[in-house]
């Protein structure tokens, strides 16, 4: 195995203006989370007694989640499907996903009340709660992920190739590990849900959620690979691997339809069908994730042309992206309603709406962007991006 | 009194006079701010018109139910459901995920918004007075009420007494004892002269709520070994495939040579 690391700059800081802003972000979110272990979660937020979880968990757990699912759908189509076309997706999906899980718990352990408690989970279990499975697969899959993108951390110390070497020699039980527990949690995310039959819309409540959930799961992480390899396209100025992305883009109509056949013929077996155009507000969340996450973009990938040329996969998966985005947010948010507010005033002590305060969204938009410069210097400094000829030439 | 096997709370709407001293009794006994209280009142107003005027009250703390959700849905198992009825809660094993506050159908678990780490931030909610019941007195809220809205008793007892005294008054009364069968059967019974959902209370099935995430999360482990069982034999057979393709492409090379 040969790497050409002499084309890799030196590890050397550059601080351009995005670097600053992403560092202020970081600062910003850094002092939030101190007032927030010093003062309690209600010095900075929004969140109540009727509303417990809100914007955390809505945007850094259940986005975050979703979007990191591309890390473990390249390494199976990689590693199990053995489809090694795929090779120069991987890493760059590893990697992001590895650092959206990192996000993930990092803000977690910002909403946690007991943050330095974390660890209970490894060893208090209740069998019967879905966080608990949650909580033991993205810790799990987060050391899985550590595995799979060791190798390339690695490869940078040429003293170190072989311990790279012989992780990539037994790396299959770690993949298959790992598709194994984003199956389970990309879909118990879903099943959070099932113990709120009272209090989530029935347009969103199904006995099927966590299945609703892996099936959006797979389109959101196609999707993300389509965006995240057309943007460090732009942004490291190398060449694009349109004829792979190509092939993902003709995956998400296929997927889409499985889900929107689920989606409503369990609305319609289910009886609730009528909820489609009564429910107010609900009605319209409904269709705006329909129509944005489900239905343009079956329709913008069936059209050959949007699949082949880099402007028209981005604009589809930022499409696909958004109204699963917002599906999350409604599942986990929006359509979640919590007791009357007038029989809530009582707990006069809390608030009966919830508004995410500007200190809230400030932590997760700062761990999103140390999730971004990390990426940066990732793609910088590491061997993240393998062109194709040079995978050819290894595999030869 | 009878020697109670499985305690329980009976509240009778319309004889609550909105007089508040049962929050006053809980905070007394358990030691905790009034503006933390484990049991709250709501007034529901007046309704109808003169001279049919109505006005309710509903006191509301833990359900204490028999299949509690808090429990089912917390990852660290820091809730017990005692098998005499009582639900309480471990400060010890919580680490602060608030799941419990919205598997919680009744919005009963409370968390200490204000704490940071170094206080420690913990749930609250009812834990049915151990410290009484155990030793032969009523809960604080149910000794202290003036009015005997409520009551405490045996599970089974307070049932019946609530179906004899909506036999007595059949006008008076909605004919139906909340909490004997929704969520699975709570040990906190209501007696309503206006619909339940006029309290604030759900309107929830007989089965527990969380009957179906329990049913899933069998599910997890049985299926997590066949995926990763159905996983591993596509690995091998795609390897197995790979290898045999290869093997015939480097005899047809040699076929060719030869």
């Amino acid at each position: 195995m040969k790497l050409n690391l002499t084309i890799q700059p030196r590890f050397r800081l550059n601080f351009s203006p995005l670097v600053w802003v992403l560092l202020t972000l970081m600062g910003i979110a850094f002092v939030v989370a101190m007032t927030r272990y010093i003062f309690g979660i209600g010095a900075i937020s929004d969140l109540s007694y009727s509303y417990p979880w809100g914007f955390w968990i809505s945007f850094d757990l259940f986005t975050g989640v979703v979007i990191s699912s591309g890390g473990f759908l390249m390494a199976g189509t990689v590693y199990i499907l053995g489809i090694k076309e795929f090779q120069p997706l991987l890493r760059p999906s590893i990697l992001t996903a590895f650092i959206g899980y990192v996000m993930v718990s990092i803000a977690l352990l910002v909403d946690l009340g007991q943050p330095l408690r974390i660890w209970y989970m490894m060893i208090h279990w209740n069998g019967t709660s879905v966080l608990l499975e949650i909580g033991i697969c993205v810790m799990s899959y987060l050391t899985v992920l550590a595995i799979e993108f060791a190798p390339v951390v690695l490869e940078r110390f040429p003293k170190l190739h072989n311990i790279a070497h012989l992780i990539h020699k037994f790396i299959m039980p770690f993949v298959i590990l790992g598709v194994v527990l984003s199956t389970l949690h990309q879909s118990s995310l879903g099943s959070l849900l099932l113990i709120q039959p009272a209090k989530l819309h029935p347009l969103w409540w199904t006995p099927i959620l966590p299945i609703m959930f892996f099936t959006s799961a797979i389109s959101v992480g196609l999707a993300m690979i389509i965006f995240e390899s057309s943007l460090s396209s732009r942004y490291f100025q190398r060449g694009l691997e349109t004829h792979l992305l190509e092939k993902l883009a003709k995956a998400i109509p296929v997927v889409l339809v499985i889900y929107a056949v689920l989606k409503f013929g369990e609305l319609a077996v289910a009886g609730d069908l009528g909820y489609l155009f009564t429910s107010g507000i609900m009605s319209i969340l409904f269709w705006a994730e329909i129509l944005i996450g489900v239905v343009t973009p079956i329709i913008w990938f069936s059209i050959k042309k949007n699949r082949t040329s880099p402007n028209g996969l981005l604009t589809g998966a930022i499409i696909v992206l958004l109204g699963m985005i917002l599906n999350r947010f409604n599942v986990s948010w929006f359509a979640v309603k919590h007791p009357d507010p007038m029989f809530y005033l009582p707990t006069f002590m809390s608030n009966v709406s919830y508004f995410p305060t500007l200190p809230e969204v400030a932590v997760s938009i700062g761990i999103f962007a140390a999730g971004i410069l990390a990426f940066g210097l990732a793609a910088k400094y590491l061997p993240v991006f393998e062109d194709e000829e040079e995978i050819h030439h290894q595999q030869a | 009194m009878t020697e109670i096997k499985h305690h329980a709370y009976l509240f009778d709407a319309t004889r609550c006079i909105d007089c508040r001293a049962c929050m006053v009794a809980c905070s007394v006994e358990n030691n905790i701010d009034m503006d933390k209280t484990r049991i709250w009142v709501a007034g529901i107003g007046i309704k109808g018109e003169y001279p049919d005027l109505q006005r309710g009250t509903m006191v509301y703390h833990c359900m204490h139910c028999d299949h509690p959700d808090c429990m089912s849905a917390c990852p660290v198992g820091a809730y017990t459901k005692a098998e005499d009825g009582p639900v309480t809660y471990n400060p010890d094993l919580c680490i602060g995920c608030r799941y419990c506050m919205n598997a919680c159908p009744f919005g009963v678990p409370h968390f200490d918004y204000d704490k940071g780490i170094i206080e420690g931030a913990f749930i609250d909610k009812c834990t049915f007075c151990p410290q009484r019941i155990y030793n032969g007195q009523e809960p604080a809220c149910v000794e202290t009420c003036p009015t005997d809205a409520l009551e405490y008793g045996d599970r089974e007892e307070l049932i019946a007494k609530a179906h004899a005294r909506i036999a007595e008054h059949p006008t008076r009364y909605i004919d139906h004892v909340y909490g004997e069968f929704e969520n699975g059967g709570t040990s906190y019974l209501i007696l309503s002269h206006v619909p339940f959902s006029e309290l604030g209370l759900p309107n929830l099935p007989e089965t527990p709520v969380n009957e179906v995430s329990e049913k899933v999360m069998e599910m997890t482990i049985p299926f997590a070994l066949g995926w990763g069982a159905v996983l591993s034999g596509v690995a091998a057979g795609v390897n197995l495939y790979n290898k045999k393709k290869e093997e015939a492409a480097t005899q047809q090379k040699e076929d060719a040579v030869k």
